[in-house]
C-alpha cells in the first residue's frame, strides 16, 4: 500500500481570545461569583490550563434561578414573533463568528477542527435557526387548545458537544416561552460562556438566558433548586439516575438523554465497502464520545473474516493528532479522567480474552491520546460489549439470523440508536421495527438534523430533542 | 327466594382471580356493600406477567381489527346500561347524572376506537432534514403501562385512565380503589369484548401498599397515575422509578391527543436516497 504523507495544515488560534478567569453569566451581564472556589480548563491536546472557571455554589445557583424566574415574567410578555427574532439573530451572530467557535471548542474540548468547523458549528446555527422559526407556530404545532411553557428550567450539559449540546437544549427552551439556567460541562466551558456574550450583544431580555458554570457539585444544586419547574439532562445513564431519584417529592418536569450502546448490524448481503465507512463513522466521530456511537458491530458470520480485514486497512489510515490539524479524522481524548476510563476498560477487555487491534501511529507527547481500537472475538458477557466505553474502541458479536441479530442488539438495558447494513430495503423494515431504539440509522450513522427528533428508549432516557417533537419536551399541553 | 350475590373479582389474563393474599377490602354504598380483593404484591406481579403476552397479543392484531374490539365495548356497556345505573346510583350518584355519565363514557370509547388506526398519523412525520435523506418519526405504544385511577365516581373518567395508553397498543394495568366496583363490573364486558387475555388488566386495592412494587417492577415500563399523589408518595415512586429510568406521569391529560402522548416512544429512521 502506498503510504500518503500529509503537511501540516493548522488552523489559527489567533481568532479566539480567553480570559484568565471567569464569572457566571446572570441576569444579562457576567457577574463575580459568591463561590471562591475555581477549576482549571485545560486543553486536552496540549495539557495547557487555559482558563479558571468559577464552580458555582448554592447562592450562585439560587442568584441565577432567581433571576431567570425575573426573566420568565419578561419572556412571557414578549410576543411569539419578538422570541423567534432573537433566535433569529443569535443563529445568524453564531454564523457570523462560526470559526472562532469552532476553533475554541477545539481547543477546549480536544475534537479535531474538521469537525467542530463542518459539523458542530453548522448544526448550532441550524438549531437556532430551526427553533426560532417554531416559536411563533407552537398552536399550530400539535394542534392543541393549551400549550404553556414550564417557566424556568434547569439544564445540565456534557462536555462531548458542548456547544451544541446547548444549541439543543436552549433554543427549544427559549422558543417555547421557557428561562433557562444552563450548567455548561467542567472540563469544556468555554464555548457556553462565549454564547453569553451573544446572548447579550443581541439584547436578549435579562434573565432568559443565565449560565453557571462549576462541577458536579453546581449541578447538585441546579437539580435540587425549588425554583426549577423543569429539569432536561443529557449525560450518563448513572447520573441521569441521580437526577430523577432527586426529583423526589417535586412534581417537575423531567427530561433524560443518558448512554447508549449502540448495535450496527452489517448483514451479508450489505454493500460492504460503505458498511466499512458508516462503521468507522459510527464509532471513530469524535473519538467515540458520543453517546449513539455504534459500539458494537454486530456482524452476519460468514463475512465476519472479510469485514474485519476491510475494516482494520480502513482504520490504518485513520489520522490521530492534533485538533487544530485539518488532516486530522481523531483529536484528543477529553480529560485524562475519560482516558483512564476507556485505559481501564480495554484492558478488562484484554483480560477477559478479547482479542484486541490497535492502528499503528505516532501519538504526540503531551496531552490525551488514544489508539483507534477494535476487538474481536469477544463473548456478550464481556463489560466491553456491555457498558459505555466512551472512546474510540469497537468491540464486534456475530449473528447468524436477523432473529438473532435483534436479540443481540435489544440485550441492553439501552435503546438509544442502532444501525442497519442490508441492500434489501424489506430486511431494513423488519429489523427497525424490532430494534428498542429512538434513532435507527439505516445504510447510514451518525447524522444529525434539528428537523430530526433524537432520544432513547429505556435506560437511555425519555422525551426527545429536535424536531415537532422536541417541542413538547418544554410544553405542558393540553388538547 | 334467597337473592345471589355477585362475588367481584380481579380481572388479570382474561380470568376473573381473587387475590392469592385472601385479602379482601369492604366498600360500602347506600344499599349494598361489597367485599372486593386486595390486590397483593403477588398479584401485581402477576397481572404484569399477563401483560407482557398481552402486549405482544394486543400488538399483533391490525390497527383496524383493534378499532373495532374497542368499539365493540361501547356496544356491551350500551347493552348493559342499567346494571351500570344501578351501581352509580349506589355510590350516591343521581339517575341523570349516572345516564349522563353512560352517554359520556360511550361517546369516549368511540373516540379512542376511531383513534387506533389515525394515531400513528397524528403524531408522526417525515422530517425535511438537510442532504438526501428519508427520515422518518415513526410512533411506537411504550410497552407496559400500569394506571392508577381517579377517585371520581365514573365509568368515563376510569376508560379515560386506560384507553389512551391501550388504544395505541400499550397493555394496561389498571388499579381502582374505592370506586372498584365499577372497574370490576366492567370486566366483564372487556371480557366480552374480544379484548386478547392480558391487553387489560383491571385490579382493585390500596395503591399504597403496592406503590413500592409498581415503581420498581422493572417490566413495567411506564406509570401514570390519573389520581393526585401525595408528596411522601411521589418521592417513593421517583426514588424507584430512577433503578430503571421508568416513565412517571403525575395527573396526565385524560381527553385529546394530548392523553396519549405519555405512551409513546418515537422512533426515527435514518435512509440515504440514491441511484
Amino acid at each position: 500500500m502506498v503510504k500518503w504523507e500529509y503537511s501540516e495544515s493548522i488552523e489559527s488560534d489567533s481568532i479566539v481570545s480567553i480570559q484568565d478567569k471567569y464569572g457566571h453569566f446572570i441576569d444579562g451581564k457576567f457577574s463575580t461569583p459568591n463561590s471562591k472556589n475555581y477549576l482549571k480548563t485545560v486543553s486536552p491536546s496540549t495539557e495547557e490550563v487555559l482558563a479558571s472557571i468559577s464552580i458555582g455554589n448554592e447562592k450562585d445557583v439560587d442568584k441565577a434561578v432567581n433571576a431567570a424566574k425575573e426573566g420568565f415574567k419578561r419572556w412571557s410578555k414578549t410576543t411569539p414573533s419578538e422570541r423567534a427574532k432573537y433566535l433569529y439573530k443569535l443563529a445568524r451572530l453564531i454564523q457570523e463568528r462560526s470559526r472562532e467557535f469552532a476553533v475554541l471548542e477545539s481547543i477546549d474540548g480536544g475534537k479535531p477542527i474538521k469537525e467542530s468547523r463542518d459539523f458542530d458549528l453548522p448544526q448550532v446555527a441550524s438549531n437556532f435557526f430551526y427553533f426560532a422559526g417554531w416559536a411563533d407556530k407552537l398552536d399550530i404545532s400539535w394542534g392543541a387548545k393549551e400549550m404553556k411553557p414550564y417557566g424556568v428550567v434547569g439544564q445540565i450539559i456534557p462536555w462531548n458537544f458542548p456547544l451544541l449540546m446547548l444549541a439543543w437544549k436552549v433554543a427549544p427552551a427559549l422558543a417555547t416561552g421557557n428561562t433557562v439556567v444552563l450548567k455548561p460541562a467542567e472540563t469544556t466551558p468555554l464555548t457556553a460562556l462565549l454564547f453569553a456574550e451573544l446572548c447579550e450583544e443581541v439584547g436578549l431580555p435579562k434573565g432568559v438566558f443565565n449560565l453557571v458554570t462549576g462541577d458536579g457539585t453546581t449541578g447538585a444544586e441546579l437539580v435540587n433548586h425549588e425554583g426549577i419547574s423543569k429539569i432536561a439532562f443529557t449525560g450518563s445513564t448513572s447520573v441521569g439516575k441521580y437526577i430523577q431519584n432527586a426529583v423526589g417529592e417535586r412534581d417537575i418536569g423531567l427530561t433524560l438523554e443518558l448512554g447508549g450502546k449502540a448495535a450496527n448490524i452489517v448483514y451479508n448481503d450489505a454493500a460492504l465497502d460503505q458498511a466499512v465507512e458508516g462503521v468507522v463513522n459510527g464509532i471513530f466521530f469524535n473519538q467515540g464520545h458520543v453517546c449513539c456511537a455504534g459500539s458494537r458491530l454486530l456482524l452476519q458470520e460468514d463475512i465476519h473474516d472479510e469485514f474485519i480485514n476491510k475494516l482494520e486497512k480502513r482504520m490504518q489510515t485513520l489520522r490521530v493528532g492534533n485538533p487544530l490539524d485539518k488532516n486530522t479524522d481523531i483529536g484528543a481524548i477529553n480529560s485524562k479522567e475519560q482516558l483512564d476510563k476507556i485505559t481501564s476498560l480495554v484492558n478488562e477487555g484484554v483480560n477477559d480474552g478479547g482479542e484486541l487491534f490497535q492502528i499503528e501511529c505516532e501519538l504526540p507527547s503531551t496531552g490525551y491520546w488514544y489508539r483507534p481500537s477494535l476487538f474481536t472475538n469477544v463473548q456478550p458477557s464481556y463489560n466491553i460489549a456491555r457498558e459505555e466505553i466512551f472512546g474510540p474502541v469497537l468491540t464486534t458479536l456475530t449473528f447468524r439470523t436477523p432473529e438473532e441479530a435483534v436479540e443481540i442488539a435489544n440485550n441492553t438495558e439501552y435503546g438509544l440508536s442502532a444501525g442497519i447494513w442490508t441492500e434489501k430495503g424489506s430486511k431494513i423494515l423488519w429489523t427497525a421495527d424490532r430494534l428498542d431504539a429512538g434513532v435507527i440509522w439505516a445504510n447510514t450513522f451518525n447524522k444529525f438534523d434539528p428537523s430530526s427528533p433524537f432520544g432513547g428508549y429505556k435506560e437511555s432516557g425519555f422525551g426527545r430533542e429536535g424536531g415537532r417533537h422536541g417541542l413538547l419536551s418544554y410544553l405542558k399541553v393540553r388538547s | 327466594m334467597t337473592e345471589i350475590k355477585k362475588t367481584y373479582k380481579n380481572y388479570v389474563d382474561g380470568k376473573y382471580v381473587r387475590s392469592e393474599s385472601g385479602k379482601t377490602y369492604t366498600v360500602e354504598l347506600k344499599s349494598e356493600s361489597y367485599e372486593l380483593p386486595l390486590t397483593s404484591k403477588k398479584d401485581l406481579r402477576d397481572a404484569v406477567t399477563s401483560s407482557k403476552s398481552g402486549f405482544d397479543s394486543w400488538n399483533k392484531l391490525s390497527q383496524y381489527n383493534r378499532t373495532q374490539i374497542i368499539y365493540r365495548l361501547s356496544e356491551m356497556i350500551e347493552g348493559n346500561r342499567d346494571s351500570y345505573v344501578e351501581i352509580l346510583l349506589d355510590y350516591g350518584l343521581t339517575k341523570a347524572a349516572a345516564n349522563k355519565d353512560i352517554d359520556n363514557a360511550i361517546n369516549t370509547i368511540v373516540w379512542y376506537a376511531g383513534l387506533a388506526d389515525k394515531w400513528e398519523q397524528l403524531t408522526g412525520n417525515l422530517n425535511p432534514v438537510v442532504g438526501e435523506y428519508f427520515n422518518i418519526s415513526h410512533q411506537e405504544p411504550i410497552g407496559v403501562v400500569f394506571s392508577l385511577n381517579s377517585t371520581e365516581i365514573s365509568i368515563d373518567k376510569l376508560l379515560s385512565s386506560f384507553l389512551p395508553a391501550l388504544s395505541i397498543g400499550c397493555s394496561v394495568i389498571n388499579l381502582s380503589e374505592k370506586n372498584a366496583v365499577l372497574s370490576l363490573k366492567l370486566a366483564e364486558d372487556i371480557n366480552n369484548s374480544d379484548l386478547p387475555s392480558g391487553a387489560l388488566n383491571l385490579l382493585s386495592g390500596d395503591f399504597s401498599k403496592i406503590l413500592d412494587d409498581v415503581s420498581r417492577h422493572v417490566e413495567i415500563n411506564a406509570l401514570a397515575s390519573y389520581k393526585k399523589l401525595n408528596k411522601e408518595n411521589l418521592k417513593i415512586i421517583n426514588e424507584n422509578a430512577s433503578t430503571s429510568v421508568k416513565r412517571i406521569f403525575h395527573l396526565p391529560s385524560e381527553e385529546g391527543l394530548s392523553s396519549i402522548l405519555p405512551f409513546i416512544e418515537t422512533k426515527t429512521v435514518w435512509h440515504p436516497k440514491g441511484r
